[in-house]
């Protein structure tokens, strides 16, 4: 065979294991968008069908009003959002730490915080669940944000501190030398040149609050604490139905996921960057 | 008190020693690291020495427990919802990330070719990634309805089953559709992370292999996969440690169902300590599931470390 039509059939070979890789990513996905947009007799209708008969876009009101989305939504980013800003800043200003200065037990602080990763969520959430009981911090926002907050520091930690350590020190000598004193040298010089990478570790650190699970169900209770992933859990049924309702569970996926499509979009190359820096250098 | 002579000329006391390092240049680390140390420490540490002691006790919601020593594990050990869980969580967690890097792999290797439309392909990696365990498990689950179900209409029409297939309802087909939705949430993370470890090998090798006459498949085997290990113990470690522990997945789809043949090691925990609420007991399954996930981030911290020191 002709060497350039061999290349030419490599390369659609590749192309085609490439798209059904890619089909059957997307497949699922797509399928639960279409699901949701069902109406629910078509929903568990055989055979099923690939496309909506009668498109329709009731089961989302449904489910909004059922879950009181909008307050879920807003409990999300919340705690999402606080817990990721807390654990960048103070893993970023540990990262700082550990990347510019000595003291004493630098190594056995650094061993303590990075082994901390290998104990399960499970684990610790026992002791946690008993003492924030007696603490009167169930089912409050506050305590979802200081655990999330802890589980986020070492990510933080350990991905600014491949950073700061690829910045270098001449930087902080300078500030230093024209008489800033530590807490400007690091506010006014060395942050604002890391504000890329500090905003890349919050997203990463919010779309994982946004997605947790186990801590944010035991450890809430009530619909007006509760956050959105949770509400999976509390799919609801239509009063006249016996069957499970697929089209309002596909919507209330859609409802879940749709919000962090625009990140997908906007700063995907950010967010792969940011992934590869969380792992390769940890 | 008479204050002797030598105390002045002592070696700090402990309070002295700590002025020294609080003061100067040291102090400014310790305002700076202690904020993220403490919240960790309290909140991974403290309750972790919690667990340990609560599992020798009989504390329960009723009870508030005494020292029974290791009544918990000798019961432990004759549970046999106990063995089930952990031979499945082994199972799981072995299976689940030898596909993820094997997929993984493959993945990276073929976007590896400079294909175009990488935009896309990486939006629609990224769409799995970005999901909740828990909303890929719901995502699923609408696919793994099991009379008239979009997977068992797609498998009949292309004639590759004649009766439905039980996805979630009989034992083992069970455990392997937990697998396939965790395999499928993560295999693209596996992928991107391959991608980098592939981009940073040196390319004069594969010149020189290519010189040498060897082909496609010996120069994967002999040059490019010795060269990525650490890449791979990389992956196994974090994947490890994370399958080890798969609450949501399961919770998701079947409950540990059918019967307890899905249940893993923390959902096993999470009824013991959340829905029976015998503290003591559950802490003790807790350790379990930590010794698993210690071993695994251990064994392959250790490996990743000497393959870095060793090799490049």
């Amino acid at each position: 065979m002709h060497p350039i039509l061999q290349q030419r059939l490599g390369r659609s070979a590749q192309y085609g294991v490439l798209l059904i890789v890619l089909v059957m990513l997307a497949f699922p996905i797509y399928y639960m968008v279409i699901t949701s947009l069902k109406p629910p007799g078509e929903a568990y209708r055989l055979p099923p069908t690939l496309w909506p008969r009668n498109p329709t876009i009731d089961a989302y009101p449904f489910v909004m009003k059922a879950w009181n989305y909008f307050r879920s939504l807003l409990n999300t980013v919340l705690v999402a959002g606080a817990a990721a800003a807390g654990a960048t800043l103070l893993g970023g200003l540990a990262a700082y730490g550990f990347s510019r200065m000595n003291f004493v037990g630098k190594s056995a602080l650094y061993s303590a915080l990075v082994a901390t990763v290998a104990i399960p969520g499970m684990v610790t959430l026992g002791p946690v669940f008993i003492a924030y009981n007696d603490l009167g911090l169930l089912d409050t926002h506050i305590g979802l944000i200081l655990i999330f907050m802890s589980d986020g520091i070492p990510f933080a930690f350990l991905t600014l501190f491949a950073y700061f350590r690829s910045i270098p020190r001449e930087l902080d000598e300078a500030a230093w030398i024209d008489g800033a004193g530590l807490f400007s040298t690091l506010f006014r010089i060395i942050f604002p040149i890391a504000m890329p990478a500090f905003a890349v570790t919050f997203l990463l650190l919010f779309i994982a609050g946004w997605n947790e699970f186990l801590y944010a169900f035991t450890l809430t209770a009530s619909p007006e604490t509760r956050l959105l992933t949770v509400r999976l859990f509390e799919v609801p049924v239509r009063a006249d139905a016996n069957t499970t309702p697929y089209d309002l569970i596909a919507a209330g996926g859609v409802l879940i996921l749709l919000p962090l499509i625009p990140l997908l979009v906007r700063v995907q190359k950010q967010l792969v960057q940011g992934i590869l820096a969380g792992a390769v250098k940890g | 008190m008479t204050i002797s002579p030598d105390m002045a000329t002592a070696p700090l006391s402990l309070g002295g020693r700590l002025r020294t390092m609080m003061s100067g240049p040291n102090s400014f680390a310790y305002l700076i690291i202690l904020p993220a140390i403490v919240l960790r420490l309290t909140y991974s540490i403290v309750p972790l020495f919690q667990t340990v002691w609560m599992s020798f006790t009989n504390r329960s919601i009723t009870n508030p427990g005494r020292f029974i020593g290791l009544a918990n594990y000798e019961f432990l050990i004759r549970d046999e919802r106990l063995i089930g869980s952990l031979a499945f969580t082994l199972i799981y967690t072995f299976v689940s990330v030898a596909l993820e890097v094997f997929l993984g792999l493959m993945l990276a290797l073929l976007l590896m070719q400079s294909l175009r439309g990488r935009w896309l392909s990486n939006f629609i990696m990224l769409l799995p990634w970005v999901m909740a365990p828990l909303l890929a498990a719901t995502v699923w689950k609408i696919m793994f309805y099991e009379d008239g179900g979009i997977l068992n209409a797609v498998l009949r029409d292309l004639g590759v089953i004649s009766s439905p297939i039980r996805w979630l309802s009989d034992a083992n087909t069970a455990r392997v559709s937990v697998i396939v939705v965790t395999v499928w949430k993560n295999v693209s993370w596996c992928a991107l992370i391959f991608m980098a470890g592939l981009a940073a090998l040196p390319k004069e090798l594969y010149e020189a292999a290519e010189v040498d006459g060897a082909n496609i498949l010996q120069r994967f085997w002999f040059v490019t996969l010795p060269m990525l290990m650490p890449t791979v113990y990389l992956i196994v470690m974090l994947r490890g440690m994370a399958e080890v522990q798969t609450f949501e997945q399961i919770n998701g789809l079947t409950r540990g169902g059918p019967g307890t043949a899905t249940e893993t090691l923390a959902v096993y925990a999470y009824s013991r300590f959340f829905q029976e609420l015998r503290y003591g007991y559950g802490s003790a399954i807790n350790l379990l599931l930590l010794l698993c996930s210690v071993t695994i981030g251990g064994f392959f911290a250790w490996r990743l470390y000497r393959a870095n020191r060793s090799g490049l």
